[in-house]
């Protein structure tokens, strides 16, 4: 059946249509361009993605109504506006993040990888079909892969594509399994015609193919026991990379998962609350414990990453049958936070390993006599991770905490503070190194540390962001609190 | 559309997936049995002939990672480019009256995405051989 032309159509998928074009242009670009031209490249992509998201965020509002689009493949909802302008606000951090990276900063090809991981995004974001999920899921991660093994001259670099790549195509396999048992099930592959068709299954069949969907968004937002890759990694990986696999990656993952648990298997919900329940409290305590041993920054980030997870888990438990309450809307705000959080800390880790050429928390003491602007970047970042007001991450906390005591998971959110003061102690171990300890030879706290013109724009605008958040939190709120209620 | 109708009483015995639980069943033991037989009452009498590594039946000469020029690689991507375009050709050809307008200019999109792959690729290097 062909579907008439509809302009109103292509207006709700104006984001993925300027993300194309942008790669396009930067494609043909480099190949273009002599490769002195080519450091404007990153300007060229950050200039794109910022005229993207201002058109987005302006032309392109849904309706009111959640509607299905391109034959139910897409649904244009609050929920996917939200998470677009997220991911084009995270694309264009990480591009200011790699600009002056010199494995990176002049391939085009990064640039246009990114954007595609982007484009990948949007359409998980707002994709209504498990095909069309599928091909998002992995439209996301290819180019994620290719990124994560950018720097081929380095070992690390490679180890960490190909892990990425190996756990993330079996992972990938698994949950295909998992959507080919649910269409042999229901005879549909539309997420909200599914619904109806799974309520009549036996308990066992569902919870079944729910486990094997659960293993690829697992993988996805890097939640225990699927969280093996995320250390080397985000160690391997350049900085810039590993920070946009942590932030947007992951809130791409928690999208897919609130959207298919909530749309999908309604009909299971005690039981997928138990699952994730449990899900939440191991991944909190095993990443916080691991990273209690780390000695290497972005390691640490790597397991504090894989705790942060478990966290926002606990805003997915907290939902409610009977329809809205804080549960989702905490999900998407603390997802807003720690992005622009650990952007910042990773930001922060990239610009002073670009410098001193090494990750290791031993280099970091007396960065806040070398560079006291940078150490003050870490200080905002690490607590705001940790949960001090008056950062966005305590908020966040609260929401996250406060939403399961509303839905009565009580011992949960108890958990769930318990590890927060393991956290603390980890964050404020890194920052005992930035701030009281001094490096053995004096000489090097001498040695100026350079913060070039893109980290500085990238680092202020998080740094605003987060305190934007902790503070005058009420709006973002509220439209996290918009975003959760098209879930329904 | 295939209609699952379940049994109310007991659902996990619906009619519909035995014959899948006796395949999955047998699979699993066949697979087990062949292996079991096989270290039962197979003779065991292992060679240095035999214990050398599969080579179409010769001699192995030389190691086994040997290296394969990329270029390789880049040529059977294009190759596949322009297969997928190819793929995406035949069946638009078909129904290319009842589309119209609006997927003439939907192919012309395609083609110019690829176009510009292409390009890249020209422009990159990937056709000389040498």
């Amino acid at each position: 059946m062909f579907v008439p032309f509809d302009s109103t159509m292509l207006l709700a998928i104006l984001p993925e249509i300027l993300l194309v074009v942008l790669a396009g242009v930067v494609l043909a670009l480099d190949a273009a361009w002599q490769p002195e031209k080519r450091r404007w490249l990153g300007w060229l992509t950050v200039v794109g993605l910022a005229v993207a998201f201002i058109l987005t965020a302006t032309v392109s509002q849904p309706e009111s109504e959640p509607r299905l689009l391109f034959g139910g493949m897409l649904r244009d909802d609050w929920l996917s506006f939200a998470f677009r302008l997220v991911f084009l606000f995270g694309a264009a951090i990480t591009t200011l993040f790699a600009m002056d990276h010199e494995a990176l900063g002049r391939k085009g090809e990064f640039y246009v990888l990114l954007l595609v991981s982007t484009l990948g995004m949007n359409l998980m974001a707002s994709a209504g079909d498990l095909i069309m999920l599928y091909l998002a899921i992995e439209t996301t991660s290819i180019p994620l892969y290719i990124l994560a093994g950018f720097i081929t001259t380095d070992d690390k670099s490679t180890e960490a594509g190909f892990k990425y790549l190996l756990f993330g195509a079996m992972t990938s396999a698994v949950m295909l399994y998992g959507f080919s048992l649910l269409y042999g099930f229901s005879g549909e592959t539309n997420l909200y015609l599914l619904a109806g068709k799974l309520g009549e299954l036996p308990m066992p069949a569902l919870l079944g193919s729910l486990l094997l969907v659960l293993v690829g968004f697992s993988f996805k937002v890097s939640a225990v026991p699927f969280h093996f890759w995320a250390p080397d990694v985000y160690e391997g990986a350049p900085t810039p990379v590993a920070g946009f696999l942590s932030t947007a990656s992951k809130a791409a993952g928690f999208a897919v998962l609130m959207r298919v648990l909530l749309a999908a298997f309604p009909a299971a919900l005690p039981s997928w609350q138990g699952l994730i329940a449990l899900l939440a409290v191991v991944t909190m305590t095993v990443g916080n414990l691991l990273a209690l041993a780390q000695t290497n920054v972005k390691r640490l980030l790597a397991f504090s990453s894989i705790a942060h997870a478990g966290y926002i888990l606990i805003g997915v438990v907290a939902v409610n049958a009977a329809g809205m309450n804080l549960g989702m809307a905490s999900v998407v705000f603390y997802l807003i936070a720690y992005l622009l959080t650990n952007l910042a800390a990773f930001g922060a880790v990239a610009t002073f390993g670009r410098v001193s050429g090494s990750d290791e928390m031993d280099a970091y003491k007396g960065l806040s006599r070398r560079s006291p602007a940078l150490a003050l970047v870490m200080l905002v970042a690490f607590l705001s991770l940790s949960g001090m007001p008056p950062f966005g991450g305590f908020i966040a906390k609260v929401f996250v905490f406060a939403a399961a005591v509303e839905a009565n998971w009580i011992w949960l959110a108890v958990i769930g503070v318990l590890n927060s003061i393991i956290g603390l102690y980890y964050y404020l171990t890194l920052l005992k190194y930035v701030y009281l300890y001094r490096q053995d030879n004096l000489e090097e706290e001498q040695k100026p540390l350079p913060i070039s013109r893109p980290y500085a724009l990238a680092l202020v605008l998080l740094v605003i962001g987060i305190i934007l958040l902790g503070t005058a939190f009420n709006p973002w709120f509220e439209w996290s609190r918009t975003a959760a209620a098209s879930l329904f | 559309m295939i209609n699952f109708s379940l049994q109310e009483a007991n659902p996990m015995l619906a009619p519909e997936y035995i014959p899948l639980a006796i395949l999955f069943i047998l699979a699993t033991a066949l697979g087990f049995l062949v292996v079991i037989i096989g270290n039962l009452f197979g003779p065991r009498r292992p060679s240095i002939r035999k214990a050398m590594p599969y080579e179409s039946g010769m001699r192995p000469i030389g190691v086994g990672t040997r290296r394969t020029p990329v270029r390789f690689y880049l040529t059977a991507m294009l190759f596949i480019l322009f297969d997928v375009e190819v793929i995406f050709f035949l069946p638009w050809a078909v129904v290319f009256r009842e589309l119209g307008l609006s997927g003439l200019i939907e192919m012309g999109l395609f083609l110019l995405i690829l176009l510009i792959g292409f390009i890249y690729a020209w422009k990159k290097g990937a056709l000389e051989w040498e």
